[in-house]
């Protein structure tokens, strides 16, 4: 490619920031961060992959444990779960369907019939597609920080996910989620950190 | 008393006597009877799993119509009606409720029903092996789902039997609910108490179905414009019976309307028609009473069709009225036309004979009806008729009828080379088919419209049911013999399954195994004292918490001492399930084993043969009821010949000469050749219903070439006789052409094979049997011993 190309390409987005300016003021102005806001936003991510690191406290072990892989989203409503370490395994949910395949053995679930692996599935699930309406049905939601840095709360609304649920956390910085950290009501914690590598 | 009165009075007395025998035989409707008697076992496992199997009892629902969250509640509240419906066994709609008795169950007695309870299990490093696993799922994604059994259930006895039950991808479901992938209809499955094949049960189900759902969308707001669809053995059941009944009820109506019509137009008295009818209407009445007595029951289709069959016999007495000249007595006639008349019911009789052998009850009860009707109706013709017609009967006038046939006649010699040429025609058209003449498709035979095929198809897609093709079945003297031979078989599937042969597969023995294999497994659990030992020395480097594991001990000891797992103790869904699985017959016990996923059948099936069980095999249902078909097509050609053969020999008797034969077979061979070329013109195939129907065209068209024939010997009265013939003709093709019009492939197959054949037959009759015409064979032959006319 030519430099003179490279110039006409410069001028050309600074006039599409123009643009994009005028047509969205409040883009360009600091705004009061809110829940719709940051769903919107979430709502704009069509496909993302990260790495994770994931550290759980059970108290069944006297060990705390930690677990290692990579996390798959396409919107609206896929997800994988891919752990490399300690033992490979793949979560993947589609619609409304979990299947967990390990140890060459694959085993599907629907969500429905789970609820004690379905509030998790969901609770993630429609934190990355933004879609605030699944959130409201399960969790009171609560939104602190700013769009650099977020932190949802999600506490369980219904007796049936309390009694499996206390809290699920999630932090991120824009469209882009970094934490999720989960309280059990039995006492297992666990926290996840992710690393974005591709989001689009 | 005068003779005349005399034969009345016997006949009056037959008679009643009939309708005695009648008054008290049963008609049924379950259309088993046109299943085979005698099938192999593989094949019995099929009918049985078509008239009792669960897939028989199972319905499936779509409610559609109505935005996706009316149709949820609406599908919560149909369910809920269903539910406290009494003639449904159980009511599913994704919504997992109902299932805490079974897992209640599973859970108590997973020490009895999971297959992995052996002895090198509970030793300490079996434990040992099993508690490491425990830690590595305990940090998979699995954990959540088995955290709270862990303390009680160490080596996954649970999740064993649940992977065991675990099917192909459960169905989409919406807010918890079935529903079909794009969210356009909720889903429900139903469980009828009644087997799919009690029609009467059935169709009460589908009405307590319909009324729930109607009181239901009612209650559910913005679902007003809601539609309900059922689909399932049942519902085709229902609307088989339904359109056999319109159908048969309708067409019969209309054929006997015209039929009446006709001879009314032609006899011009209403008396003689109801005396010509009377034959028929005797005949019948025997013929039901025959089937009584043999049968002990009447099925509803041999009534209606077996009249149908019988229909020849209004030729009977056509020929008497039609061929009495003015100034002669019927007596005379009846005389004169005899012989043939007899010969003629007799071919027809030695056709229907055929179907007396045939392995379905249905078509036997149809040959007894047919051939019992056929040689009443002749006997009263003969005996009944001239005593009860009128002095000074006035003769029928139907010469018109005769114009075209007796044109024929007069130019049959030089109508020969075109009716050769035509045969050769057919000949070439028959030689050229291509991809054989037989529907080889059950289906194809199927009363059940494609519109509600499409439709249970699309149901059964959106739900994820498919159907089940292949099966393990193994039949054994006692329930305890058939529960051991399926745990054999069942170790064989877990190992295929394990081989990925196939993906899945269920066994009775996975909700009541064999008294041996819990005794077994009981002993397989390590005392008290042995197994705490064992746990203490299996934890060792591990990380679990000191006495998570105390519940395990508990459960353990009791399993040791629990009474054996009974049939009764089965909680009633899994009760169904078994009892789908488990049959009994008679005295032998079969357990039917389902498979799921099967990648290599061969391999599957070798495997199965290598057990060295003899009550055990793989059966392919599709090949066998491909089997079943070619079965019924090769019974089907079978009587056709043996029914073919006798009428030959039957004639040869009566006619006592090669050419006579020759002369009468001749036209009725064309006749089918043609009919045939006719019926697979353009790369149509024939059904076994059409091979009934060529049996019928010999059957009845015997009678015209017989007259025709006839016509070479008695000369005069050629005119009344081809009128007669032809007014005989008319009837039957009223009769089965308008039968032809039904929906039900028997009918419509039959009806148009009859209809056309013989008119075909009439025609070829004229210009081969007659004295006009020589057929070209004969030609020579009879050339040589007589001069030509």
């Amino acid at each position: 490619m030519t430099s003179g190309s490279d110039a006409a390409l410069t001028r050309r987005s600074g006039v599409a920031a123009a643009l994009l300016l005028w047509a969205f003021p409040a883009a360009a102005q600091a705004q009061h961060f809110g829940l719709e806001q940051l769903m919107a936003e979430l709502r704009q991510v069509k496909s993302a992959t990260g790495r994770f690191v994931e550290h759980k406290d059970l108290h069944m072990l006297d060990k705390p444990v930690e677990a290692s892989g990579t996390l798959i989203y396409l919107a609206p409503d896929q997800m994988q779960k891919i752990t490399i370490s300690p033992r490979w395994e793949r979560l993947a949910v589609r619609q409304s369907t979990l299947t967990i395949e390990q140890e060459g053995k694959s085993r599907s679930f629907s969500l429905a019939d789970r609820p004690e692996i379905g509030a998790f599935v969901e609770s993630i699930r429609a934190t990355l597609a933004g879609d605030l309406a699944t959130l409201d049905r399960f969790y009171t939601v609560t939104l602190t920080g700013d769009a650099a840095d977020w932190h949802l709360s999600l506490v369980p609304k219904g007796q049936k996910l309390q009694d499996l649920v206390k809290d699920i956390r999630i932090g991120g910085s824009g469209r882009s989620i970094r934490t999720v950290e989960t309280e059990e009501a039995d006492g297992d914690r666990s926290v996840m950190r992710i690393v974005e590598e591709d989001i689009r | 008393m005068t003779r005349p009165r005399l034969v009345l009075a016997l006949w009056l007395a037959a008679l009643v006597a009939c309708a005695a025998i009648v008054a008290r035989s049963e008609i049924s409707t379950d259309l088993s009877a046109f299943l085979p008697r005698s099938p192999s076992p593989a094949q019995q496992v099929l009918v049985d799993q078509v008239r009792e199997g669960a897939v028989s009892r199972l319905l499936l629902l779509a409610v559609e119509g109505a935005p996706a969250d009316a149709l949820a509640t609406l599908s919560r509240t149909l369910a809920t009606r269903l539910g406290r419906e009494p003639a449904l066994a159980s009511v599913h709609n994704g919504a997992d409720t109902a299932l805490d008795a079974e897992r209640d169950f599973l859970w108590r007695h997973r020490y009895v029903l999971s297959p992995d309870v052996v002895p090198a299990r509970f030793t300490a490093s079996g434990l040992h092996d099993a508690l490491r696993h425990d830690q590595e799922l305990l940090t998979s994604g699995l954990a959540p789902l088995l955290k709270r059994s862990l303390p009680g259930d160490p080596t996954g006895e649970m999740l064993t039997i649940i992977d065991a039950f675990q099917g192909e991808t459960p169905p989409h479901s919406r807010s918890g609910l079935w529903f079909s992938p794009d969210d356009s209809r909720a889903l429900l499955m139903v469980e009828t108490r009644a087997a799919g094949f009690d029609i009467d049960a059935q169709q009460q189900a589908l009405a307590r179905i319909d009324d729930a759902f109607d009181a239901a969308r009612q209650e559910t707001p913005g679902a007003a414009a809601a539609r309900l669809l059922v689909t399932g053995p049942g519902v085709f059941a229902v609307h088989t019976r339904a359109t056999t009944q319109q159908d048969a009820e309708r067409l019969s109506l209309i054929a006997a309307v015209l039929i009446a019509g006709l001879l009314l137009a032609v006899y011009r008295s209403p008396r003689l028609l109801a005396l010509g009818l009377s034959p028929v209407l005797c005949g019948a009445l025997a013929g039901f009473a025959a089937v009584g007595l043999r049968f002990g029951f009447v099925h509803g289709i041999t009534l209606g069709f077996g009249v149908t069959l019988m229909g020849e016999s209004v030729d009977y007495a056509i020929y008497l009225f039609a061929q009495t000249a003015p100034a002669t007595t019927p007596a005379a006639t009846l005389a004169r036309i005899w012989p043939t008349l007899f010969l003629g019911a007799l071919t027809s009789v030695a056709g229907f004979s055929a179907m007396l052998f045939s392995s379905f009850t249905g078509f036997a009860q149809l040959g007894l009806f047919s051939i019992t009707g056929l040689l009443v109706a002749l006997a009263a013709t003969r005996w009944l008729l001239p005593a009860l017609l009128p002095h000074g009967f006035a003769a029928v006038e139907a010469r018109l009828f005769a114009r075209l046939p007796l044109m024929l006649m007069r130019h049959g010699r030089r109508l020969r080379l075109p009716v050769l040429a035509l045969l050769l025609a057919a000949a070439a058209l028959l030689a050229s088919h291509r991809g054989g003449f037989w529907q080889d498709d059950l289906s194809s035979l199927s009363p059940i419209p494609t519109q509600n095929q499409q439709l249970d198809r699309a149901l059964r897609h959106d739900i994820g049911a498919p159907d089940v093709r292949y099966l393990v079945v193994t039949t054994a003297a006692s329930e305890e013999a058939a529960l051991e031979a399926s745990e054999r078989v069942s170790d064989r599937l877990r190992a295929m399954t394990g081989d990925r042969l196939i993906s899945g597969f269920d066994a009775p023995d996975r909700y009541l195994p064999s008294a041996a294999a819990q005794r077994a497994r009981q002993a397989a659990l390590p005392d008290d004292a042995t197994l705490r030992r064992r746990l203490q020395e299996a934890l060792a480097g591990l990380d679990f918490r000191a006495d998570l594991f105390a519940p395990f001990l508990v459960d353990v000891a009791a399993a040791r001492q629990a009474p054996p797992l009974q049939r009764r103790d089965v909680p009633p869904r899994l009760a169904l399930k078994l009892g789908s699985l488990l049959l009994e017959r008679g005295s032998r016990w079969t357990a039917v084993l389902p498979l799921r996923g099967v990648a290599q059948p061969q391999r599957v099936a070798q495997g199965i043969a290598a057990l060295g069980d003899v009550g055990s095999v793989f059966v392919d249902l599709k090949a066998e009821s491909d089997h079943l078909l070619r079965d019924y097509q090769r019974e089907a050609v079978l009587l056709a010949l043996i029914g073919s053969l006798v009428i030959l020999v039957l004639l040869a008797l009566g006619l006592r000469s090669p050419v006579r034969v020759l002369l009468v077979v001749a036209p009725l061979a064309a006749s089918v050749l043609l009919t045939v070329a006719l019926l697979t013109a353009g790369g149509g195939k024939l059904s076994i219903f059409n091979l009934v129907g060529l049996l019928l065209i010999v059957a009845v068209g015997s009678n015209y070439c017989l007259f025709f024939e006839r016509q070479r010997h008695q000369a005069g009265e050629a005119e009344r006789t081809v009128a007669s013939l032809v007014l005989a003709n008319l009837c039957t093709v009223i009769g089965f052409g308008v039968l032809s019009f039904s929906r039900i492939p028997v009918l419509h197959d039959i009806g148009l094979t009859v209809a056309a054949g013989t008119l075909l037959s009439l025609f070829l009759g004229a210009v081969l049997s007659a004295p006009g015409g020589v057929p070209v064979a004969a030609g020579v032959a009879s050339a040589s011993r007589r001069p030509a006319p």
